[in-house]
């Protein structure tokens, strides 16, 4: 088979910390060529897509953060986790006690959260202190039904120079204590893709999803009937190209690289 | 009426030596369970041996000793074997620089002067709720991603105290095992490890050994695996239907009393 970037594509699905720009504090930095790179795909003709677990600010400061360094998103481009469990909530008549960050509450405000009868969590960071896990562990252990949604697994991501712990490991923590398995809303899950796919109206083999998290990104993306390419910036480590389940249709240096291949084996 | 449930026709005519759990065995909290202060008297005059293991994390052993005596047992501090014993030996043991995250109260047990953190190449892990802090869990976690041990004294998923339900430390050893992808060693019951550390100093085989606790797994099972003999007795945290998680030869006891006064009949038939 040809290589992953000489076969059709037609979408293209961006995973955004890590890829487009790297978090930290004082609100991050665009990750070099990835702003030129993003117009390049804007102005290709080919669909274009933002899927990202992020959860730890609303998707209006998301969308301002980005801008601020020189991207422009709109709200109807992007595809977040918050959304998606909202609206399982309201399917499914759950009331959430949130274990989020407090910026996200307010993405929150419309679901009813009185009485709570699940536990939704996020990647909370300095939200996730015994006493809220034990909170969230508590309300679990008097349900009959216990049900929890963990907002992506990722193991963990960059900030600033350090990896720091992602909502997958307290997600874990709950799991193990509880003897429970969550319900994940977000990459990895097929659900999730297939919600951006079907706004792009683009079946899963003419895309091409591009991301930092060789799970959460190269993998879900695998999943879902898509071509996975794994970037060599952000969380990325040496090792993710020998990993043991997943292995990426294509890796490149960064987002730069990737679009540069994409539109010269779109064009030959 | 006490009882004593016989399933599997034991006899522990041949027992030396007699492993006991502590909170939920034979105190808890400040009390004592009905019947152990005396159960504790008969095996001393008896020739049977005794060691007390426990997985407690939160306090040091010499803490944990002046509880016991303030109650009213007779134990001397030597006979008491705990995961943070376990967990000291492993660590000098393999010369280890740890992460501390343990209680302040269980630190004393670890007469380690305080490492630099550029020379840290170990975490350890016990109940810790003050440390279980994002700043201090993603300390660990770089730690071992850098290819630092996981060391856990137990895995505990919850303890109960007077307020409820409480998150152990199991959960956030298995938060640090996910996302690092190491593996944690476990220093503490239901490890084989601890049960055979535990009897060291006494040299009597596993055989001829019988564990009383109220934690079907983490007592009895553990034992049992071990090679020793397990009675499951039913104060603490015992819950009915515990008794389906014995493997054959596990016994119920209905209390420590109980437990003892079964061994040491059998002690006396010739």
């Amino acid at each position: 088979m040809s290589a992953w970037h000489k076969r059709k594509i037609s979408g293209v699905l961006l995973d955004i910390t890590g890829v487009l720009y790297d978090s930290g504090p004082g609100g991050g930095t665009a990750i070099p060529g990835s702003l030129e790179a993003v117009k390049k795909l804007k102005s290709s003709g080919l669909s274009l897509r933002f899927c990202s677990n992020e959860t730890t600010v609303t998707r209006k400061t998301l969308i301002e953060k980005l801008n601020s360094v020189g991207f422009s998103l709109s709200e109807a481009e992007l595809f977040t986790p918050v959304p998606a469990v909202c609206k399982i909530l309201k399917e499914r008549n759950l009331r959430p006690h949130l274990l989020v960050t407090n910026e996200c509450l307010s993405d929150f405000s419309t679901v009813d959260q009185n009485n709570p009868n699940c536990v939704v969590i996020a990647d909370a960071e300095t939200n996730f202190s015994y006493h809220n896990l034990n909170k969230a562990f508590q309300l679990l252990k008097s349900l009959d039904n216990p049900v929890l949604f963990s907002l992506g697994k990722g193991k963990y991501y960059k900030s600033g120079n350090d990896l720091v712990l992602d909502v997958g490991a307290y997600m874990k923590a709950l799991e193990y204590s509880c003897d429970l398995q969550a319900e994940v809303v977000g990459k990895p899950e097929k659900s999730f893709f297939n919600t951006a796919l079907k706004d792009m109206g683009l079946s899963a083999d003419e895309c091409v999803m591009i991301g930092d998290d060789i799970v959460g990104d190269v993998g879900g993306a695998q999943n879902a009937g898509m071509r996975g390419v794994q970037v060599r910036t952000g969380k990325y480590r040496p090792e993710d190209e020998n990993h043991s389940t997943v292995k990426a249709d294509g890796v490149v240096d960064n987002l730069s690289q990737a679009v540069d291949l994409i539109l010269a084996g779109q064009s030959s | 009426m006490l009882f004593f449930r016989n399933l599997s026709r034991m006899t522990y005519r041949n027992i030396k030596a007699v492993l006991v759990d502590l909170s939920g065995t034979i105190h808890i909290d400040d009390n004592e369970i009905p019947g152990s202060i005396n159960a504790l008297k008969k095996i001393r005059q008896s020739n049977l041996q005794i060691k007390f293991v426990t997985n407690t994390t939160k306090e040091s052993k010499r803490l944990l000793h002046a509880r016991l005596t303030k109650i009213g047992f007779d134990i001397k501090q030597e006979e008491i074997f705990t995961s943070l014993t376990a967990a000291r030996k492993l660590i000098d043991e393999q010369k280890l620089s740890p992460l501390m995250l343990i209680d302040d109260r269980a630190k004393e047990e670890f007469l380690i002067s305080d490492t630099s953190s550029d020379k840290l190449n170990s975490v350890l892990i016990g109940l810790a709720p003050d440390k279980f802090n994002y700043t201090q869990m993603n300390k660990a976690f770089r730690l071992l991603q850098n290819g630092a041990k996981l060391i856990a004294i137990h895995k505990a998923r919850y303890y109960k105290t007077n307020d409820g339900l409480n998150l152990g430390p199991g959960p956030f050893v298995s938060a640090l095992e996910y996302s690092s992808g190491c593996k944690a060693e476990v220093v503490g019951k239901p490890q084989t490890s601890f049960f055979i550390s535990a009897i060291e100093d006494i040299d009597i085989d596993p055989s001829e050994c019988v564990m009383i606790g109220d934690d079907v797994r983490d007592d009895v099972v553990g034992a049992m695996t071990a090679g020793m003999n397990g009675i499951l007795v039913k104060t603490g945290k015992y819950r009915k239907g515990d008794e389906d998680y014995l493997l054959t030869g596990g016994n119920v006891g209905d209390s420590f009393a109980v437990a003892v006064d079964k061994i040491l009949q059998d002690q006396s038939q010739t």
